[in-house]
């Protein structure tokens, strides 16, 4: 129905809004004009290809952890068109089951086994995963149940609205039981040299086990009759209905398979860094960023735009001065800009009508 | 501007080579065509022939890939549908768009732009009246039936004061009576100098109230002419029924 | 575009545009709301300095609820960033009264005009976007200003903030407080009652019929949006003065547009009287009830949304019209 933002906006449009962005970075830039040059010089010292490489293969590491979780995102938008904001939530869980599960049930003695070696960490991880995910699946189906059922099919704002409610009950639900006290889960510490590069250990088991569980999700969706379903119902659900495809039952598998990737991505966070109740926040601005640069309802654009982003993370927090805090104001630029001038996204998602 | 004395044989719209096409579908191909002034016209074709992708067109809804149309000779590609509105094109939707939350009454008085509260309201009146449906000018639109809904939005669509009115499937699912109303306005205001063109399915009322029909197939143009002539057209009753 | 509410109710017949309500109606409104205005304007002088604050921050809610209420209730653009205005307002102030030593009431017309400024640049490229996509651009808006604050030290402070200096104004900033709620609701009851208001009603109920049908929609949004900034920008350096310290974030907080959205969405989004009731009876029940479990609070508010978005979307407003109990104006 809308024209895209650049056919409809005259000229000077344009020029007044460049004017204004190149005011808004030049007054900085020129007060801090020697500050600037000092910059450049450092990190032309410092941006060597070793120091480059360490930088973007932390960068794809992280990104394939982003990947898993936009890849529920994405999933749940393209089957049901539904904007998951609790998706962070879920995530949160994840990572708060993980908690409880190594810090609480598991005796000491397996938690040091687990966090042997890389190979007994992979399996420890795994070892939850498989108790973890079909809890969340259920009640990732709970949750499309009750709430989200009578409203499949209507105006999009309002699924939004709910899953947002949502959210601000698990959230909160959480500070309720664990405090909001940060949280973390001791694991393999060290890192894997590989020629120039430290791969933290705990990272590189999150991208192994992302790895595979991307391969499993996109394995699922091409090669199996329910996987077809879900691909099907997301192209068009009435006519999915019609081949005689049970598209409530599909909902319900898809919000639950979302949801368990979202705990998946929670159960690899928390082994990497401190969380507490509050830290979807982050996550589902990432993710919504990342869907809609790799294009709405696309799953490999959710791969491909989880990796650029969290290369693009990684530099801006290690190359430019309070990165570490800029970096988020990175998903929310590139979001927003995105939404605005190229909404399908790099590989093209679903089209709005 | 035309100058005055001008003989008006372009029509009062004038569409050449009107393209768009959706990703790898073309769903308009080189649609050229004059409707003449002070007509009912139709717009005919088997579904998915681009009709009402052709009305987005004109309305400025969507944007055109390709080709141009003038209205009373003006320009009218890239411009904006208020501001084609405003320049007296008006229309109704394939599927109904009335103004759910609000009355009747106030759907009309919402798009007129008069300053004028008491004009508005009055004009407002006049035209629920021309629709039958002065009775129900404080119900919800949401609340009224189909048929009426739709007799709503085409007497919204006269708010405007439109010289040009493009009808979406105006007799679709409404009852022979509230048809009728429909057709005997259509009608008057065709006496009144009005243009119309509609897009139908229901080939009595096209051949029976229609002056010239003109027949999509694929984005198409193939045919165009009264409705004596379009009736024993081949390539139409081939589009139709294929082969 | 489908609108499947779980409820459809019959409605009655509304009110005539341009009728008045009957006398007896009217009468009882006007007394209503005289009476609550001279309540507001003793307040002070009955009761203690907390309870001052107390109804000044139920005012300063007002002021937000009712703001929001004009770009997503009447014109239906539901924005999850709205804080954001808050947030600028309170930095204008802060910053002009604690670095250049500004008057605060000098202050406020500034507070209010640059988000104004802030919502015209980034309302033009945003008010294009699809419901969700722009309620999830506006967050994405406030955290980036959010951490613009963090991050900006040499203007800002960061994350140490502003602090202004120690001075007794609790009675000064209730009635600035007082008179800009009075004058926002003010301004909603004249949007609502506008042909304005009517516009941007038909906006929301159906954006491309109003546009095919004549109605500037992008610059009405645009105006809808620039209005609905101002007043939070004001009440936003009333609190920061009334605070005297401010810091990003809990300035930028998002709870703040939970709590907005929450009440206007209770009271009823889309009416006039909607946020006013749903501010009163939310943020009284947050003092009285949930101030010892905080968490319990938002859990509650969590849940409402999602009641309200499925058995109530008109919020208590909107039931009440249902009923009959309240004729409906133009957007009453």
């Amino acid at each position: 129905m809308t024209r895209s933002m650049v056919e409809r906006t005259p000229g000077w449009v344009y020029a007044l809004y460049l004017a204004i962005a190149l005011a808004g970075l030049g007054v900085p830039l020129s007060l801090a004009g020697e500050g600037f040059v000092r910059w450049l010089a450092q990190t032309r010292s410092i941006a060597t290809f070793d120091v480059t490489l360490q930088v973007l293969a932390g960068g794809i590491l992280q990104g394939g952890l982003y990947a898993v979780i936009a890849m529920g995102l994405t999933m749940i938008f393209g089957v049901m068109r539904i904007i998951n904001v609790a998706h962070g939530e879920f995530l949160m869980m994840g990572a708060y089951a993980a908690f409880i599960f190594f810090m609480w049930l598991l005796p000491r003695e397996l938690h040091s086994l687990f966090t042997l070696n890389i190979g007994m960490a992979i399996l420890g991880v795994g070892v939850f995963l498989l108790l973890c995910l079909p809890l969340m699946f259920l009640f990732g189906m709970g949750v499309q149940r009750l709430v989200l059922n009578p409203v499949v099919g209507g105006p999009e704002l309002t699924p939004l609205l709910i899953t947002f409610g949502l959210s601000l009950i698990l959230i909160n639900a959480s500070i309720s039981i664990f405090s909001s006290d940060f949280r973390a889960i001791p694991y393999l510490s060290g890192a894997l040299v590989v020629g120039p590069l430290a791969l933290g250990y705990p990272q590189v088991v999150s991208f192994i086990v992302s790895a595979a569980i991307t391969g499993s999700v996109f394995a699922f969706l091409k090669f199996s009759r329910l996987g077809k379903a879900v691909r099907a119902t997301a192209q068009n659900a009435e006519v999915a209905l019609v081949c005689g495809i049970n598209v409530e039952r599909i909902y319900l598998y898809t919000f639950g398979l979302g949801a368990a990737l979202a705990a998946t991505g929670g159960v690899l966070t928390s082994i990497q860094l401190p969380f507490f109740p509050e830290i979807g926040a982050i996550y589902i601005l990432r993710s919504f960023a990342i869907i809609i640069l790799g294009g709405r309802g696309n799953y490999l654009g959710a791969l491909v735009g989880g990796i650029i982003l969290g290369v693009i993370e990684g530099l801006i927090s290690f190359f430019i001065p309070m990165g570490s805090r800029l970096q988020e104001l990175a998903a929310y630029t590139l979001m927003v800009l995105l939404l605005l001038v190229r909404p399908r996204g790099l590989l093209g998602g679903i089209a709005d009508e | 501007m035309r100058a005055e004395g001008t003989v008006d044989d372009a029509g009062i719209l004038d569409l050449q080579a009107l393209t768009k096409h959706f990703g790898g579908v073309v769903a308009v191909n080189q649609c050229s065509f004059r409707v003449p002034r002070n007509i009912i016209a139709g717009l005919i074709g088997p579904n998915g022939s681009g009709k009402t992708t052709l009305f987005n067109l004109l309305t400025g809804i969507l944007p055109a890939d390709g080709g141009d149309y003038f209205y009373k000779g003006e320009p009218m590609l890239g411009l904006r549908p208020h501001e084609i509105c405003r320049r007296g094109i008006s229309r109704t939707f394939q599927i109904i768009r009335v103004f759910r939350e609000m009355t009747a009454l106030e759907n009309l008085v919402a798009v007129s732009r008069d300053r004028n509260i008491a004009d508005v309201r009055r004009r407002a009146l006049e035209l629920l009246d021309f629709v039958t449906l002065l009775p129900l000018k404080d119900e919800y639109a949401g609340n009224l039936s189909y048929g009426q809904q739709k007799l709503l939005e085409f007497a919204r669509a006269l708010m405007s004061a439109p010289d040009v009115l493009l009808l979406d499937e105006p007799a679709a699912g409404v009852n022979r009576t509230l048809l009728t109303t429909l057709l005997d306005r259509m009608h008057e205001l065709r006496a009144q100098g009005k243009t119309i063109v509609i897009v139908e399915h229901d080939m009595q009322v096209v051949m029976n109230h229609c002056e010239k029909i003109f027949v999509l197939d694929h984005g198409e143009l193939i045919a165009e002419g009264v409705p004596g002539e379009i009736q024993g057209n081949a390539r139409v009753i081939e589009a139709y029924f294929g082969r | 575009m489908s609108n499947r509410t779980l409820q459809d109710s019959v409605r009655p017949a509304a009110l005539p545009l341009g009728g008045k309500l009957p006398a007896r109606q009217r009468t009882l409104q006007l007394a209503a709301m005289g009476g609550a205005l001279l309540l507001l304007l003793l307040w002070p002088a009955m009761t203690n300095i907390y309870r001052i604050s107390f109804v000044f921050f139920l005012l300063q809610y007002v002021v937000l609820a009712s703001s929001w209420n004009i770009i997503s209730g009447f014109t239906g653009y539901v924005s999850f960033g709205h804080v954001a205005f808050f947030g600028i307002g309170s930095y204008t102030t802060a910053i002009l009264v604690a670095k250049h030593g500004w008057p605060w009431y000098l202050t406020l017309p500034l507070a209010g005009l640059l988000p104004v400024a802030w919502a015209a640049f980034i309302g033009y490229p945003c008010l294009r976007l699809k419901g969700p996509y722009f309620a999830i651009s506006m967050m994405g808006l406030n955290e980036a200003l959010r951490v613009v604050a963090l991050v900006w030290e040499s203007l800002t402070g960061g994350g140490f903030g502003i602090t202004m200096p120690n001075v007794e104004n609790s009675l000064e900033t209730y009635y600035a407080g007082l008179a800009v709620a009075a004058l926002t609701v003010a301004m909603c009851y004249a949007i609502a009652h506008s042909r304005f208001g009517l516009r941007l009603a038909a906006i929301r109920e159906d954006e491309t019929a109003a546009e095919a049908m004549g109605i500037n929609t992008t610059a009405h949004k645009m105006y809808a949006f620039m209005l609905s900034a101002f007043w939070p920008g004001v009440i936003g350096g009333i609190v920061a003065y009334k605070l005297l310290y401010i810091e990003p974030d809990s300035t930028f907080f998002i709870i703040i547009t939970v709590n907005m959205i929450t009440m206007a969405m209770l009271g009823g989004k889309g009416t006039v009287l909607g946020p006013v009731i749903g501010t009163a009876i939310l943020y009284t029940a947050q003092e009285l009830v949930w101030w010892h479990l905080p968490w319990l609070h938002l859990i509650a508010y969590g849940a409402f949304i999602i009641l309200i978005v499925l058995f109530m979307p008109r919020g208590i407003m909107g039931f009440l019209i249902d009923r009959g109990w309240v004729a409906k104006g133009v957007i009453q």
